[in-house]
């Protein structure tokens, strides 16, 4: 008899957390879907809208600022003792300092950086990520602070056969799976092979399973040329040239509707004023990238 | 080949796949603490004599077992803190804590199979004959079934436990840093060192010694219990 209560009772938990769940997921995409409409107009005035919630004081309340981070030179990386640094991780640590709360970087799967946002597993997303029209959907992104541009990576002893190309028709290109990579590939007629990360990308152009690869011009000047483990690679083209469009700039992600954004374009324009954007930006060779007006 | 092995590089590399392996192990033996416990009562659930306990147990059991495990660990990791349940503590205690909370309940449901096996493996004739000695259902599963059961799953168990420690690296879906993780993280930088891909090849050595550790304790048990 005992074992019939327990297995009851059991049966019960199981069946309530099974609904919960069902529940969750099927309605959570459809959920997103009716929020994404209205809060995109939202965006433009930030303000205001979320005055019951504040998410600026949801987090002084909480006293930490969890940063969501993948570990990408230069902007966060670690150094021998662990420690994050990197330029958005040191101005990160500024933005959080500006606030009076702790900063903590958490490592993210990037394909989920909306996800970790919306179930505040993150404050915002701060890790070199380009402003597209997805990303302004998912979230409220902050004031540009950095440009990037798309470059093709191509082996270094063949770098002659890719110049002055004007379209990328015919050839496979290795590219970040839902990167800015990916679209501006595709949109000059690449057969595109996605992968996971940027660096399976040069892999793929090492062993000579994708003819190139597409990744940012920052990220290809830190991991590929002389003196890296990609030695035998170089990067030719620039495509956002080549599709006739403007570089790309990288913005600071937060939740929709979110005051943080306000507070850090706030502190973004400060930092700008008081020089030290550039200073910190020097130091790891972004002063040519970074935006200061 | 020599200077490979005691070059810096090296050291690094196998220091982080260590501290990542370390993830991987914690999860491994927390799920099976968890795991195999709350299977046997999930078995006896889909064994209930009340059939509406009998039917949900084993529905459940069709959803967990019929959906992949990856899938489970997005939905839990996300979905509370989207639909504003609650919120898993930050940083990377929160990540181990619900990853911990899938593999538990999914390896569970897959143990309470072999369970129900097990149980239901024992001669029905050895139920009654306890009953005849007057024995209470309880007495019966103790002392009849028990021993006879543990014995009829080691094999079975042991393919889902070798299973359980290469399905750890799902986990890194939502981030856990685990040694699969630590290996693909020097393809893209991680502490200077960029472009390699031979950690996360590497990786391999360190499940095939572990699951070979976990295949000769199991083979031991299964030699312990062939008394009988």
């Amino acid at each position: 008899m005992k074992k019939s209560v327990l297995s009851l009772a059991l049966a019960m938990a199981l069946g309530l957390s099974l609904t919960a769940c069902s529940s969750g997921t099927a309605t959570q995409p459809s959920d997103s879907q009716e929020s994404t409409a209205p809060q995109t107009q939202q965006s433009a005035a930030p303000a205001g809208n979320d005055a019951a919630e504040s998410d600026l004081q949801y987090v002084k309340d909480k006293g930490t600022l969890v940063v969501g981070i993948t570990n990408f030179e230069p902007m966060d990386y670690q150094d021998e003792n662990g420690e994050w640094i990197g330029f958005d991780a040191d101005m990160a640590k500024e933005f959080a300092e500006s606030l009076g709360v702790n900063v903590e970087f958490s490592e993210i799967n990037w394909d989920y950086k909306v996800m970790e946002l919306e179930a505040k597993n993150i404050d915002c997303v701060w890790n070199g990520m380009t402003i597209n029209d997805e990303v302004k959907a998912a979230m409220s992104v902050s004031d540009p602070y950095c440009l990037n541009a798309q470059v093709l990576v191509v082996p270094a002893d063949k770098a002659g056969d890719f110049e002055d190309l004007t379209s990328l028709e015919g050839l496979n290109v290795a590219v970040e799976s839902g990167s800015a990579g990916e679209d501006a590939a595709a949109a000059l007629g690449a057969t595109t092979v996605p992968v996971q990360k940027q660096s399976d990308t040069l892999m793929e152009v090492t062993s000579g399973t994708s003819d190139a690869a597409v990744i940012d011009l920052l990220m290809a000047g830190a991991m590929i040329g002389e003196g890296t483990n990609y030695a035998d690679l170089t990067f030719t083209m620039n495509l956002n040239e080549a599709q006739g469009l403007d570089s790309e700039e990288y913005g600071v992600g937060f939740r929709q509707g979110s005051d943080l954004t306000e507070a850090f374009n706030d502190f973004l324009a400060e930092k700008v004023a008081d020089g030290t954007v550039l200073e910190v930006a020097t130091t790891y060779g972004l002063q040519d990238a970074v935006i200061l007006e | 080949m020599i200077e490979f092995f005691t070059s810096e590089t090296f050291s690094t590399v196998v220091s982080a796949l260590n501290s990542g392996f370390i993830k991987t192990l914690q999860l491994f033996f927390i799920t099976l603490i968890g795991a195999l416990p709350l299977g046997l009562v999930i078995s006896f659930g889909s064994m209930s004599r009340m059939p509406p306990i009998r039917w949900l147990t084993r529905a459940v059991v069709w959803i967990i077992r019929g959906t992949p495990l990856v899938l489970q660990i997005i939905a839990l990791y996300y979905v509370p803190g989207i639909q504003k349940w609650f919120n898993w503590p930050s940083g990377e205690t929160g990540r181990m804590l619900a990853v911990c909370v899938a593999f538990i309940f999914n390896y569970a449901c897959y143990f309470s199979e072999i369970y129900r096996g097990g149980i239901q493996g024992v001669p029905r004739g050895q139920q009654e004959a306890g009953l005849v000695l007057g024995m209470t259902r309880g007495q019966i599963f103790r002392h009849v079934t028990l021993l006879q059961m543990i014995k009829r799953i080691v094999p079975p168990i042991s393919n889902e436990v070798i299973t359980l420690v290469k399905d750890t690296s799902l986990a890194r879906v939502v981030a856990l840093q685990e040694v699969i993780w630590m290996g693909e993280s020097f393809m893209k930088g991680n502490q200077g060192i960029a472009g390699l891909v031979w950690p996360l090849f590497f990786t391999a050595i360190y499940y095939l010694v572990f699951s070979g550790i976990v295949t000769v304790l199991l083979g031991k048990l299964e030699k312990k219990l062939a008394f009988f």
